[in-house]
């Protein structure tokens, strides 16, 4: 055999076995979706969504889990997007490279990748405790906004970065300030990319038990929320409840959830995709 | 008859952290003319161009000692606003920069950010500017189309009606042209002619044979000095310096 | 209209100006010849000067076209031409200097008997009407008329190749009138050299319209 055949045979052989790397995620995923749907799809009715939670599996329902989340979704896309953004494009545009602000890039980055329990413990100490909040929405929501904080900043950053030079020069050069120009320049350009990270982030969020958990939210809420400072449960925290029951009935509760859960999950990240493909077909530098 | 001088560098020195970019830069403009800058990659002439509307402030580092005076004005004094001082000195740069707006929107943003609402001021603004930029036949029935999806060349004329319509006196020009066609180069280097009638304009190019065909005055700047300032005439046909004859017939190095 | 034609039309225009000097110093030199006028030939010496001005004008604002606008095809054989045209147009304002000066030491009046052998002055009259026609020609981008021209050349040529035997002829009938003669002889010359200088704009002329050499063709003909 030739050198030229060995390193064809090499480089088909390390084809066939990225395609079985590609596949093993995939498939093990498909396996667990699959399993996942026969076992709660038929669960999933009308009442299912609109009951509240019960002792008894078959009439127990995730009303208040679900406006739980949806409650946690808004307030902390409220709470963490203004921060996130502001904090982006001050380290973006308007601090100097000095040794302070690298110290704080390095930091939000390895804040990005703290655990969200560590987070949770924050949120207990801070908001519920010190600040008096109790296991309420809003301590909740600050909790979980901590806990994006780092991926907004990180991904508006990124996404104003992406912002030629040239435009900004454009505008400076035409007597702009230094806020006109992110304001009529950068953000909007950007404006795709930062609300898709936004939304990514806020889709990891949706899926957080743990820090939830630690601040003291609640397994049985017998009422919807109706205002920030009510007690709430989530989904996840639902489903973890009722996979811990030894009861089968409620385990197939557990698997319907879950569906609802990576339902909105995947809206979250459609809506992403979605963004950003339409943000790169309208601006093209 | 000479023109009063309408820009003027004064032992114009400047620095980038410990970089020695220009070295005690002595030159003064002439109104409604235009003056190119040339010479190697490097040398400092697009530097020396955006000190004229402190387009360099926002680069860490930076620095100068000396003076730049508009109109007699040293530009650097403190009680100078920078916004004010861009109203009067427009800008057009080497790559088309349109920003992701309408064609209208693009032309108008200077006013906009100044605060002008007026729709009929803007209307006119607009169409002035336009037409001055000689681009106005080829967008005036899209004028609420992106600009993005013009060609380069009408960007570039677009982007010169923008800077045209804030009415300045000066227009800074860094290699206008250089990203361009021939024919999209030859249309802005007959607008520049026209151009000069009214504005002082002041020209970076990589390209001799068009600092020859456009300007007035002509400038060889080389590792950071100002190494000869002529007549374009005298500077083509007989340069008083070496390096800038090797630079100029191509044998340089 | 475009920077480059601009420029390319105060380039013409001043040769325009140029010729019509030269012309002027031309016809001038006929008239002070057939009347004697000494005061016209000073004149027409002293404007020497100025047509040698406008040369090195000339010279200048090509190398200057050269230099600024690099110019190709057309453009560059039209400033090729005026160029050379340029330089044609001082010879013959040299030359009509040399006639004012033998008008200078001619004795009045001529001998009307010696103008009708020789025919100096229908030699005159063919070589201003060419060297006008010449002007129009340029001025109209018209090879068509610069190639008539050329052909009228060789009307000045025959006159010139008799005017040897003519003069010498005339010599030995009136031996008083020696210097007279000569003169008449080098201003017959001269007026040759005139019709050979036109011959060459001419050819300059269909050189930038037609980018096709005409020059030296007539003697690649012969040979053959």
């Amino acid at each position: 055999m030739t050198n030229s055949e060995k390193n064809r045979l090499k480089d088909k052989a390390f084809q066939v076995f990225g395609v079985f790397c590609t596949f093993i995620g995939l498939v093990v995923l498909a396996i667990f979706l699959i399993d996942i749907v026969i076992e709660g799809i038929a669960r999933i009715d009308w009442d299912f969504l609109t009951s509240l939670p019960s002792r008894r599996a078959a009439s127990a329902g995730i009303l208040t889990a679900w406006a739980g989340t949806i409650w946690i979704l808004i307030l902390s896309a409220l709470i963490a997007f203004p921060l996130g953004i502001a904090a982006g494009v001050y380290l973006e545009e308007y601090a100097k490279k000095t040794k302070l602000s690298n110290f704080l890039e390095i930091n939000i980055a390895n804040l990005a990748g703290v655990p969200s329990i560590i987070y949770g413990l924050l949120g207990l100490e801070l908001f519920v405790r010190f600040m008096k909040l109790g296991g309420s929405l809003l301590a909740g929501a600050l909790t979980l906004s901590l806990l994006i904080l780092p991926i907004i900043i990180v991904t508006t950053r990124e996404a104003i970065r992406a912002v030629p030079r040239t435009i900004r020069d454009g505008s400076f050069a035409l007597g702009a300030s230094k806020w006109q120009t992110v304001w009529y320049q950068v953000l909007p350009s950007s404006f795709g990319g930062i609300l898709t990270g936004v939304i990514l982030a806020l889709s990891r969020a949706v899926g957080e038990a743990a820090p939830l958990i630690v601040i003291g939210a609640l397994a049985y809420v017998p009422f919807v929320p109706s205002s920030p400072m009510d007690e709430f449960t989530v989904l996840p925290i639902q489903i973890f409840n009722w996979t811990s029951r030894p009861q089968a009935a409620f385990l197939t509760n557990a698997a319907a959830a879950i569906i609802i859960l990576l339902l909105i999950t995947f809206l979250l990240n459609g809506v992403a995709v979605y963004l950003r493909h339409r943000q790169q077909k309208k601006i093209k530098w | 008859m000479k023109k009063p001088s309408k820009l003027e560098a004064i032992n114009l020195d400047a620095y980038y952290g410990d970089f020695h970019a220009l070295k005690s830069i002595n030159v003064a403009m002439e109104e409604k003319a235009v003056t190119a800058f040339i010479g190697p990659s490097g040398c400092g002439k697009s530097t020396f161009l955006r000190t004229f509307n402190r387009m360099n402030d926002y680069i860490d580092g930076f620095r100068i000692d000396g003076q730049i005076l508009l109109d007699g004005r040293d530009i650097y004094a403190n009680d100078v606003q920078v916004d004010e001082l861009r109203k009067e000195v427009g800008m057009v740069f080497q790559k088309p920069n349109p920003f992701p707006k309408s064609i209208f929107e693009n032309v108008v943003y200077g006013l906009r950010i100044q605060g002008i609402k007026d729709k009929k001021i803007l209307q006119e603004t607009c169409e002035k500017s336009l037409r001055q930029a000689a681009i106005w036949d080829e967008v005036k029935d899209k004028l609420d189309k992106s600009a993005l999806a013009l060609s380069g060349g009408q960007q570039q004329r677009l982007c010169i009606a923008r800077a045209l319509a804030i009415q300045p006196s000066v227009i800074l020009m860094d290699e206008p042209a250089s990203a361009l066609d021939p024919i999209s180069s030859a249309k802005i280097e007959e607008l520049i002619y026209e151009l000069k009638k009214d504005y002082t304009i002041v020209i970076v190019t990589h390209n001799m044979q068009q600092a020859g065909r456009v300007s007035d005055y002509t400038a060889f700047f080389y590792m950071g000095e100002l190494v000869e300032y002529a007549k374009t005439k005298t500077m083509f046909t007989s340069p008083h310096d070496t390096r800038t004859q090797n630079y100029i017939t191509g044998r340089f190095g | 209209m475009p920077h480059i034609d601009v420029e390319l039309d105060r380039l013409r225009n001043k040769l325009l100006e140029m010729w019509d000097l030269v012309e002027y110093q031309l016809s001038s030199g006929r008239e002070a010849v057939v009347n004697g006028d000494k005061e016209l030939a000073q004149r027409i010496i002293k404007l020497d000067r100025k047509v040698n001005n406008f040369d090195i004008k000339i010279d200048r604002m090509c190398e200057n076209f050269f230099a600024l606008f690099n110019p190709v095809a057309v453009d560059l054989r039209t400033v090729l031409a005026i160029l050379k045209i340029n330089t044609n147009l001082e010879r013959v304002g040299d030359t009509a200097e040399g006639i004012a000066r033998f008008a200078c030491k001619l004795n009045h009046p001529l001998d009307p008997e010696l103008i009708e052998l020789t025919k100096v002055l229908v030699m005159y009259d063919e070589a201003l009407a060419m060297f006008t026609e010449c002007r129009t020609a340029f001025k109209e981008d018209d090879p068509k008329q610069a190639k008539a021209l050329i052909k009228r050349d060789k009307t000045l040529n025959k006159i010139y190749r008799k005017s040897d035997a003519v003069i010498t002829k005339y010599i030995k009938a009136h031996p008083d009138r020696i210097a007279e003669s000569l003169a008449l002889l080098s201003i017959i010359k001269k007026l040759e050299r005139v019709g050979d200088q036109v011959t060459n704009m001419a050819e300059e002329i269909i050189f930038y319209r037609e980018a096709k050499v005409v020059k030296h063709r007539r003697k690649k003909k012969k040979k053959e």
